[in-house]
This record gives structure tokens, C-alpha cells and sequence, in this order.
């Protein structure tokens, strides 16, 4: 199989990937585990849009996941296209939309953000080193300065957290392959996807144990 | 399209191969070379891309401390085009096809002169109205590879690779379930399943 069909002719596992987190995170009352990141926090709120070909299925609201509505839609043969999550790490949280097909964030809002706007003081964080022999120079160069500075020390703590919240949900990639590529996901997420979508009982401890152990083996392999 | 004010939507883009060295001097000379050119009314080119300073469409003239933030090469991607609205266009060719007719004494034009007159009076209507101006911000991490993008529309994507690999000398590639699933590391097992995945379905008619 050539490169460009392993990327364009599964794209779909994009899809199962945001299928699976939906029903983990209602299964298991919103805290996964992964194997690399220790638990975390994770749950849909506000959209999320199904989509089989052309047909449309979004559902709207505060957990629209929930809903009988979204449920039917998997039962009709939809998959999710993009989900809007929420994640707590700790004691931060952050919200982002995550589109099935090109793993691509949108709406990501960061847990904390140093203003951008306003100038440190010497000697705070983001103040910089003092500056020598720059007396002749006007306000207006060290404001551009101290700016340039500022908006620079936001930006690192920007990416900063843009990179955890992509380090987490790699670590979320990660554990769903080994279950994805392996005979686990036909033998028991699928039937617990199955019975979950059509509103039935699942025991979220065994499918948890089941679980650990199917991605401990793949682990190992 | 804001790497540094509100939310963040992004698309990720890794350099194919082994990561390059980035020399500062010469990196930034490269991006000086291929720096945005603004549109000229009267030349041929629609669109004009390259790049500007990060954060700021209107500096052409990016310096180090701009480019080179902590592990970042940080750059504006602009692209301009020109974008004349065809109500304008229609609207202006009428009254110039009128004129012409009135002084050549014909009641019609041929083909090639109607598309002489479009496009003198697309250039006419270019030196009054300014290009349709785009500004996203870059950031490229060059020792993991990843460059974010910060906008999820095609066309910056696409312009993005063409002007990375003029100025970088580098192959971008999209972000897919595949290329994260392959930097995570695929077992030869693994990229056996992989090709033979088939859609998962809850649908009750395909149980």
C-alpha cells in the first residue's frame, strides 16, 4: 500500500478515534486512563456532528453527546466527523474541537495565558534582563521592545500548553491503535460500543480490566 | 489566524525526512529572499504569497529576534490577491463595451476583443482597489518537525507547502490519522492491520 492510500484511504480511523473517546468518556464518567499520561479528564460538550457520505446528523447543547439523538445517528450508520471536548488535567482545564480526518484543533482555549498586552515590570517574569547603554534611545523603541518581549514570552507559554494537550491526546492516539490494530477492538470495544449506542448496560470496571489488559498485551508486542 | 490572541485553531504540518539543521544567518536570508512581494496593478500575477513578520501582514522586513523565538522559527504567511467584485467588473466592462462600439460604429464585439477589454478593465479597476490581504501566522519547531499553521483553510495549506519548500528546501506533510499513527511507531504487524482496516460501523443492519 502506497503512502499516499495508508493517509487518504483510512482516514476513517479518525473517525473511530473520536467514536471512541465519545464512548470511553461516558463509560468510564469522564476519567481515562492512558498508559503514558497517568488519568485524565475528557468528555464532549457543546457539538458534536455526525456524518455518513452526506448526510448531516449535528447535535447542539451543554453535553450533547448524551442524548438519544447522537446515539441514533451511530446506530444509523454515522460516524462522528468533529467532536467539541473538554479536557482537565489536574487541576486545568481547556476546551478544543477536534476534526476526525486531519486530527486538526480548532477552538482551543488554553488552561492559562500570560496577558499579552501588558508590559512586566523589572524583575517579573517576562521583565527580560536589564537593558545597559540604551539611554539614548527613545520611549518609543523600548516600548516596541518591551512588547516584542512580552508577546514573545506568551507565545512560549502558549505552545507550552498547546504542546500538553497534543502530548495528551497522542497519549489517547496511542492506546486507541493498540486497541484499533489488534483483534481487541472487534472482540470487545466494538460489542461495548454496540451495546452502549443502542442504550444498553455496560460494566464500565470488566470493560475497564478488559481493557488495561488488551492494550498491556499490545504494549508488549 | 492568530498564533498569539484568543483561542487557537491550527492545522500541523511535519517536515518529511530527517529534521534539518536551521542555521539562523542563512535561514533568515532565505526568508528575506522569498519575503512578500506586493501585487503590481499592471503585471500579470493575481496572487502573490510569501512571507511577512509573524503576527504583523504589513512588516516585509522580519529581523532575527522575530523569527527565532526560543525553539521557534516563527513567520507570517501572506497572500495576496486581487479580488474585484464582478458587480464592479460587469458594470464598468458595460460602459466601456458602449464606448468602444460608439467609436468603432459596430454593434457588437468579437470574442478576442471582449477579453482585451476585460482585462484592461480588470487593470484599470486594480490600480483602484487594494488586493484582498491574508495573514496567518507559522511556527516551526525544527528540531521535533512540526510546523503549525494557524488556520484550517485549504489555501494557506497549500501555498504554505510551495513557499516552505522554495524557501526551506523541505517537504511538508499534512497531519493524517496515518502520519501521527506512524511517528507513534507502527510494527511491520501493525502496518499490516493498518492496511487492511475496514470502516467500523454501529449501524443495527450491518450486525
Amino acid at each position: 500500500m502506497q503512502l499516499v492510500d495508508r493517509i487518504e484511504k483510512r482516514r476513517f480511523i479518525g473517525r473511530e478515534l473520536l467514536l471512541w473517546l465519545w464512548f470511553e468518556s461516558e463509560v468510564l464518567d469522564g476519567t481515562l486512563p492512558t498508559a503514558s499520561q497517568g488519568e485524565l479528564g475528557l468528555w464532549i460538550e457543546r457539538e458534536v456532528l455526525l456524518s455518513n457520505g452526506k448526510e448531516l446528523t449535528r447535535v447542539k447543547g451543554a453535553a450533547p453527546a448524551l442524548g438519544r439523538d447522537a446515539k441514533e445517528a451511530l446506530l444509523a450508520g454515522k460516524l462522528p466527523e468533529r467532536a467539541s471536548f473538554k479536557v482537565s488535567m489536574g487541576e486545568r482545564e481547556a476546551s478544543f474541537t477536534l476534526k476526525a480526518e486531519t486530527l486538526a484543533l480548532s477552538s482551543l482555549r488554553l488552561p492559562t495565558v500570560l496577558d499579552d498586552g501588558d508590559e512586566p515590570a523589572p524583575g517579573e517574569l517576562g521583565a527580560g534582563p536589564p537593558r545597559r547603554g540604551r539611554a539614548r534611545r527613545s520611549t518609543v523603541e523600548e516600548d516596541e521592545d518591551r512588547a516584542r518581549d512580552a508577546a514573545a514570552l506568551a507565545f512560549q507559554e502558549r505552545m507550552a500548553l498547546t504542546r500538553e494537550i497534543e502530548a495528551m491526546l497522542e497519549a489517547l492516539y496511542a492506546d486507541f491503535l493498540r486497541l484499533r490494530l489488534d483483534s481487541h477492538w472487534e472482540a470487545l470495544v466494538v460489542p461495548a460500543m454496540r451495546t452502549w449506542a443502542s442504550g444498553g448496560r455496560i460494566d464500565a470496571e470488566r470493560y475497564l480490566r478488559a481493557r488495561r489488559a488488551a492494550t498491556h498485551r499490545a504494549r508488549r508486542r | 489566524m492568530s498564533a498569539t490572541k484568543g483561542s487557537l485553531t491550527y492545522a500541523r504540518f511535519f517536515v518529511r525526512g530527517d529534521a534539518p539543521e536551521v542555521q539562523p544567518e542563512r535561514a533568515l536570508r532565505a526568508v528575506r529572499l522569498h519575503a512578500f512581494r506586493p501585487l503590481v496593478p499592471d503585471e500579470d500575477a493575481k496572487e502573490s504569497v510569501g512571507w511577512c513578520r509573524f503576527g504583523e501582514a504589513f512588516d516585509l522586513e522580519p529581523e532575527h529576534d522575530d523569527v527565532f523565538v526560543d525553539e521557534f522559527v516563527n513567520l507570517g504567511l501572506r497572500i495576496d490577491r486581487w479580488a474585484i467584485p464582478g458587480a464592479l467588473l460587469r458594470a464598468r466592462l458595460r460602459e466601456r463595451e458602449v464606448e468602444l462600439l460608439a467609436q468603432k460604429g459596430r454593434e457588437r464585439l468579437t470574442r478576442v476583443e471582449k477579453k482585451e477589454l476585460k482585462e484592461q478593465v480588470s487593470r484599470s479597476l486594480r490600480h483602484e482597489l487594494p488586493p484582498r490581504t491574508r495573514a496567518v501566522d507559522v511556527s516551526w519547531a525544527p528540531a521535533s518537525g512540526v510546523v503549525r499553521l494557524f488556520t484550517q483553510a485549504a489555501g494557506p495549506a497549500a501555498a504554505l507547502g510551495e513557499l516552505f519548500k522554495r524557501t526551506f528546501k523541505v517537504e511538508l506533510v499534512a497531519e493524517a490519522p496515518y502520519t501521527l499513527a506512524a511517528r507513534l511507531g507502527m510494527s511491520a504487524a501493525r502496518e499490516a492491520a493498518w492496511a487492511a482496516a475496514e470502516p467500523t460501523t454501529l449501524a443495527e443492519e450491518a450486525r
